[in-house]
């Protein structure tokens, strides 16, 4: 063993042996990537979170407009929406044709048209629930234009026959023509 | 005779560092790796485990680099960061060698790599049996010149406490090397 007995001893053994790192290659320095292991775990894991329940969300939107699409297609024969809306005005004109002149009552007609269409509607539709089913029946003023005047009976305020609609007579069936 | 240099001392470094800043820290990285190094040579097992100390010495540097106050000395937060690195490697170390030595019961025990100066020196075969701390206040007094005070900034104790370490380490090195 080296003897090591004053301090200039110690600093001469330390300098012949770790001079050489003095002049040691230095690695090149790669900063290190940023943030933390909790960070990165959380992140990937609040990642995949919001994908699963974005994917869970565009799933069942796809599957309500799916059915909705399937349904409609079934009774009217086509997948276009507006040949829909025609089918709906047909009934309507069906309605009024079977009423005579100055006669009331196209409500009724309407009513049990828009039932008999809801209930196939919801039929179909898988995500439809019972409780929503013709929540707005009735919120309709009942406003139908008198058979005289030619157009189309208007069994809501202002909306189109509202599928799964019960409620159309409930609202006063005016007609101006009234005495 | 020592590599002295102050700890808060920039001459060699240029401007003043920036803490945060990424072109700061490389220029840090360059201007002190190889003292650090040195250091950790007489701390771990061998050279190449002193490398990887160093590597995660300055990974660890950078992650605080923000936080670094240029009011300290900053080789002195250097080798506060890579005496601890050291502890936790010596750690390892003892839990590692415990399990080697079961495996290697009967067996030869392996020469070392006679390449590695610093390995075959019996002051450093000494410093690597001291307490880390007592091993880290030797060396960054005797090879880096340090005074007690720079001393107790990098290892974060009292100036008095520096004091007693280093007595201390001289002390039980004269003890291991006598024997």
């Amino acid at each position: 063993m080296g003897n090591f007995g004053q301090d200039s001893d110690i600093e001469r053994e330390l300098h012949r042996v770790l001079d050489s790192t003095l002049s040691a290659a230095i690695p090149a320095w790669r900063a290190p990537a940023g943030g933390g292991v909790v960070q990165r775990i959380l992140g990937s894991a609040a990642a995949a979170l919001t994908l699963k329940v974005a994917t869970g969300i565009a799933v069942a939107a796809a599957a309500a407009t799916f059915a909705g699409v399937a349904a409609e297609t079934a009774i009217t024969g086509s997948a276009n929406p507006s040949v829909w809306g025609q089918a709906v005005r047909s009934q309507v004109d069906g309605c009024k044709d079977k009423l005579n002149p100055g006669q009331h009552g196209i409500g009724e007609c309407v009513s049990a048209v828009a039932k008999t269409h809801g209930a196939t509607v919801s039929g179909n539709h898988p995500s439809a629930s019972p409780g929503a089913k013709g929540k707005d029946q009735g919120a309709g003023d009942g406003h139908g234009k008198p058979a005289g005047a030619g157009g189309p009976a208007n069994p809501g305020a202002g909306g189109p026959v509202n599928p799964g609609s019960q409620g159309g007579g409930k609202g006063p069936n005016h007609t101006p023509g009234k005495p | 005779m020592s590599s002295a240099r102050a700890l808060g001392d920039q001459d060699e470094a240029g401007p003043a560092y920036e803490p945060g800043n990424e072109a700061d820290f490389e220029r840090l990285y360059r201007n002190t790796y190889r003292r650090i190094l040195g250091t950790l040579i007489t701390l771990v097992r061998d050279r190449a485990a002193a490398e990887d100390c160093a590597q995660e010495t300055y990974v660890k540097a950078y992650q605080s680099w923000k936080k670094w106050r240029p009011d300290a000395p900053v080789e002195a937060w250097l080798h506060k960061i890579a005496i601890n690195v050291a502890i936790s490697d010596r750690r390892r170390e003892r839990i590692r060698t415990a399990g080697e030595i079961v495996r290697r019961l009967g067996r030869p025990i392996p020469p070392s790599d006679p390449s590695t100066l610093a390995e075959r020196s019996d002051l450093v075969r000494a410093l690597k049996k001291l307490p880390t701390k007592q091993a880290a206040a030797l060396v960054l007094r005797h090879f880096h010149g340090y005074s007690n005070r720079e001393i107790a900034a990098a290892l974060g104790v009292p100036d008095q406490t520096v004091a007693s370490r280093l007595a201390a380490a001289r002390q039980q090195l004269q003890a291991t090397l006598d024997k």
